[in-house]
């Protein structure tokens, strides 16, 4: 079984959970036997070994050095900049296009590879490879498959959906043969906003590699050796993930313990608003702001954090509770989030229930036998929800689809 | 012969509400809650008093009306009752007209449906003795035989109730422990001679109160015929069918669109049909039956789940955490000698606080997720730590007032007792006559200055001519007034020293 892959993210590179996600799955469907032709829309460092096609280097394709500006999770009217070319004098010519246009022409390439390569069904990954499929469907007439990591009501947080993604989303949804969300969750907003028919989507939960990872020395070893504790949130600040949130908690949480150290590892597009808002509630002595933390940095952050928060108001998924858990970290996530579906040994809140956000990160704070608990029962639950289980029942579904057009 | 015993737990916990951290010195209600939700105590009892209390003691009295036999046993927890009296008396008053027809046994229990028999012995005793005395006071009635929540059982329990003057004790007939013996008889724990074990028979018991409604168990839909005939078909091979149940499975764990009102109607009916069978009460049943042997139980026997042990209360880390902080509180919270703590302190005791810190969500999880009125086994941890975590403040507190008085008591009863010297040392005071210091007077000032330099030179004049007799008594008595303070404060010293 071949399939034609579109994606726009892949590890090494460092934008947010749909790389890991699209690479931990490549890798359990390639082990299956499943062959992986995975096109990307611009030439990038990939690890794994599976076939990559990106989408600048197609033949036929008249790329000039750059091809598609695709970048993960921007609004749809924010622009990307490119050199188009050179003048006589040497000086770059810029250029723009949103990203919406950027997706079209993602679909353009993907109806030349499409006619080059031989495969037997599509799998589309995320919003802006939507597009991509649908014009892969057209010229192979192979079918198609999306999969929804978010949608434009997740990336909104519910409010100003962009009707020219959500425009997209409803387009492509028709189109398809199947769907695939990652949780119950997301399907609930396929079927109630966009309209799809509940028998076409299919639930497959994300996974996570439950094997032990390397320890390492603590970060922020001199407030930990202070008795300090680090409650850590790990993520892009956008309006999605409900930071603000998290920082009005934290003003509660300071006011009943002084001795907690919020640490904010991400950065976004309300990264300035959230900087302003920890000056304005004073709490710039208790938050700390690390950057985007990936890899060991990462991993070191999450093992030395006593909590993990995630207050997302819209979450498809979330992979982080799952990474922290591997780490030995309990989180607290919100009733928001699809991850909750799968994962049982996590504490859950109301993104807007400030109060008792505050309440549930003091306590954890305060019992340290139930963040044991939490840790050492979550980690049993990981074994039961890997790539690999996440894999099968996307070769379940792809086994279904061409014996139903094959019939 | 074959008589059959059947018997009804009846309870309800205080559901502690979602109390928070930042509750905790500020609010010193944990049961309150008036919410919408299943945390809401009052809201609970009177929807199963709707559900289940109401219509089954419609039926159970009926029942006994109609049959002369018809006999039965109760258990109420003190939580249950207290929360009667406090929400639905009409639900008390029909209890206490079942058990008036005299056919209707109340059981000993702890008051507050414990597990302090296995965490502290004299604690469980005065449980026990406020339990009987509230079942005495309520329904005139002196319990017997003795059940242990959640039917939970050892040989050393067993030993106390014999020591304590019961008859009988129930316990749950698993196999693990019959071995290929029935349940269905009665027996004795090793190293006691008096006492009789009661022994569920948890196959027949549990196809009514967790199977009836079971649409994929292979005999749903029970009927009574069907279920009558299973009785009756341990003639000969058994003396008593020991049917134990919580009173709830009549119309809140069975609902009622399963049937179970008019399956519990028609029941007795169909067992008296045959005339060797019979109705007998726990009592009745020990003084009928011997002991067919011995039962060895040297580790915690339960009802409940597959297991039958105390996993489901104690299985986990944050259980056992959270039953070893409210047992260590014991000592401090007993010297407060406060009413209104200690019945705090016990009332978290009540074993459904751990049931809903429960994690096991293999098998049993799905029976543990409809009990419990938290969203996870977190929540009910949080609100009850932060609970207990208040009333450590609060008996900390109490036990420092405590102190202070003591100290104040104390310190009265020294000064009583230490006497005056007989002759006071006579004291003639220096008189200093005053001199006001007075800064650099402005104009407006001076004559006020004036005014006072004439009282102040008038009355040197009075001193001066001390035969006066006023004024130094007044000074002689300053004086000593003061040397009585100074002494005061040395004997406080050497008291806290002491």
């Amino acid at each position: 079984m071949r399939v034609l892959t579109f994606g726009w993210d892949f590890p090494p590179s460092r934008n947010g959970g749909l790389g890991v996600a699209c690479f931990g799955l490549t890798r359990e469907l390639s082990r299956e036997g499943v062959e992986v032709i995975f096109v990307l829309p611009k030439r990038q460092e990939v690890i794994g070994g599976h076939r990559f096609v990106f989408a600048e280097n197609a033949k036929n394709v008249s790329v000039r050095e750059v091809g598609s500006f695709l970048q993960p999770y921007n609004a749809a009217k924010s622009e990307v900049h490119y050199i188009e070319s050179y003048d006589p004098v040497g000086k770059p010519i810029f250029k723009s296009r949103t990203i919406i246009a950027e997706a079209h022409r993602f679909a353009h390439l993907a109806s030349l590879i499409a006619q080059e390569e031989n495969f037997d069904i599509i799998h589309a990954h995320d919003w802006t490879s939507f597009l991509a499929g649908v014009a892969a469907k057209a010229v192979s007439g192979k079918p198609l498959i999306l999969h929804v990591h978010a949608t434009s009501f997740d990336q909104a947080a519910g409010a100003n959906v962009d009707p020219g993604i959500f425009k997209i989303e409803c387009e492509s949804f028709a189109e398809a043969d199947k769907i695939v969300t990652v949780s119950q969750f997301t399907k609930n907003i396929l079927v109630s906003r966009h309209g799809v028919d509940a028998e076409k989507v299919e639930v497959i939960h994300n996974g996570c590699d439950p094997n032990e990872p390397p320890k390492h020395e603590f970060a922020l070893a001199a407030h930990k050796s202070q008795g300090k504790k680090i409650v850590l949130y790990h993520g892009r600040i956008t309006i999605q993930k409900g930071v603000d949130y998290f920082i009005k908690a934290a003003r509660r949480v300071v006011d009943t313990d002084p001795n907690v150290v919020f640490v904010i590892s991400g950065w976004g597009d309300m990264s300035t608003q959230i900087i302003n808002q920890v000056g304005e509630s004073g709490l710039s002595a208790n938050v700390i702001f690390a950057g985007a933390l990936w890899e060991e940095e990462r991993d070191r952050m999450y093992q030395s954090a006593d909590l993990l928060v995630m207050p997302s108001v819209s979450e498809p998924f979330g992979l982080v509770p799952l990474e922290a858990l591997q780490h030995g970290t309990a989180s607290l996530i919100t009733y928001q989030s699809g991850v909750g579906e799968v994962l049982s040994h996590v504490l859950k809140v109301d993104f807007w229930d400030v109060d008792e956000m505050a309440n549930k990160i003091l306590s954890a704070l305060r019992y340290p036998v139930l963040r044991r608990q939490i840790v050492i029962e979550g980690k049993h639950e990981l074994h039961k929800m890997t790539w690999k289980e996440a894999a099968k029942k996307v070769c379940a579904l792809y086994r279904n689809l061409l014996q139903y057009i094959t019939t | 012969m074959l008589s059959i015993c059947p018997y009804f737990h009846v309870h309800q916990p205080f559901r502690i509400k979602k109390y928070r951290v930042f509750d905790i010195g500020n609010d010193n209600e944990y049961f309150n809650d008036n919410s919408e939700t299943d945390l809401n105590n009052r809201r609970i009892i009177e929807k199963v008093a709707n559900k289940s209390y109401r219509p089954t003691n419609k039926i159970l009295q009926d029942l006994l009306d109609q049959h002369p036999d018809f006999r039965f046993a109760l258990s109420f927890s003190g939580t249950v009752l207290d929360q009667f009296e406090a929400y639905t008396p009409d639900v008390l008053e029909s209890f206490q007209r079942l058990v008036s027809s005299g056919r209707v046994e109340i059981l000993a229990d702890t008051y507050h449906h414990s597990l302090a028999f296995f965490y502290s012995v004299p604690e469980f005793e005065k449980q026990v003795k406020k339990h009987q005395k509230r079942i005495e006071q309520l329904f005139g009635q002196t319990p017997k035989v003795f059940r242990n929540t959640e039917l939970s059982y050892r040989n050393d329990l067993a030993k106390w109730c014999e020591d304590n003057g019961y008859l009988g004790i129930m316990a749950e007939g698993w196999e693990k422990y019959l071995g290929w013996r029935s349940p269905n008889f009665l027996y004795h724990p090793p190293s006691c001679s008096k006492i009789k074990v009661l022994l569920k028979n948890y196959k027949l018991s549990d196809d009514v109160a967790f199977r009836f409604g079971n649409q994929a168990w292979e005999s749903w839909p029970l009927s009574a015929e069907t279920y009558a005939s299973w009785i009756h078909s341990h003639h000969g091979d058994a003396e008593t069918i020991n049917l134990f149940m919580d009173y709830e499975t009549f119309g809140e764990h069975q609902w009622e669109d399963t049937g179970i009102f008019n399956f519990l109607r028609a029941l007795p009916d169909l067992l008296t049909s045959r005339n060797d069978t019979t109705f007998k009460t726990p009592s009745e049943t020990i003084k009928s039956y011997s002991s067919v042997g011995e039962i060895d139980v040297p580790d915690i026997l339960t009802w409940a789940d597959t297991d039958r042990d105390l996993t489901a209360w104690t299985g986990n880390d944050i259980q056992r955490d959270a039953i070893k902080i409210i047992y260590e509180l014991e000592p401090k919270v007993i010297q407060t000698r406060n009413k209104d703590l200690i019945e705090t302190w016990r009332k978290l005791q009540t074993s459904d606080h751990f049931y809903y810190m429960c994690t096991k969500w293999s098998a049993d999880g799905d029976v543990h997720a409809y009990f419990s009125p938290y969203q996870s086994p977190y929540d009910a941890y949080i609100a009850f730590m932060n609970a207990v975590s208040d009333l450590q403040l609060r008996v900390s507190h109490s036990l420092e007032v405590q102190k202070k008085r003591t100290a104040e008591r104390a310190l009265k009863k020294a000064r009583v007792t230490e006497k005056l010297p007989e002759k006071l040392p006579e004291i003639f005071p220096e008189i200093v006559p005053e001199v006001p210091v007075l800064a650099l007077e402005t104009f407006s000032q001076k004559p006020i200055s004036w005014i006072m330099r004439g009282i102040n030179r008038l009355r040197s004049l009075i001193v001066w001519g001390s035969e006066n007799k006023f004024i130094s008594s007044f000074y002689a008595k300053k004086n000593i007034d003061d040397k009585k303070v100074s002494r005061q404060k040395r004997a406080k010293k050497s008291s806290k020293k002491s």
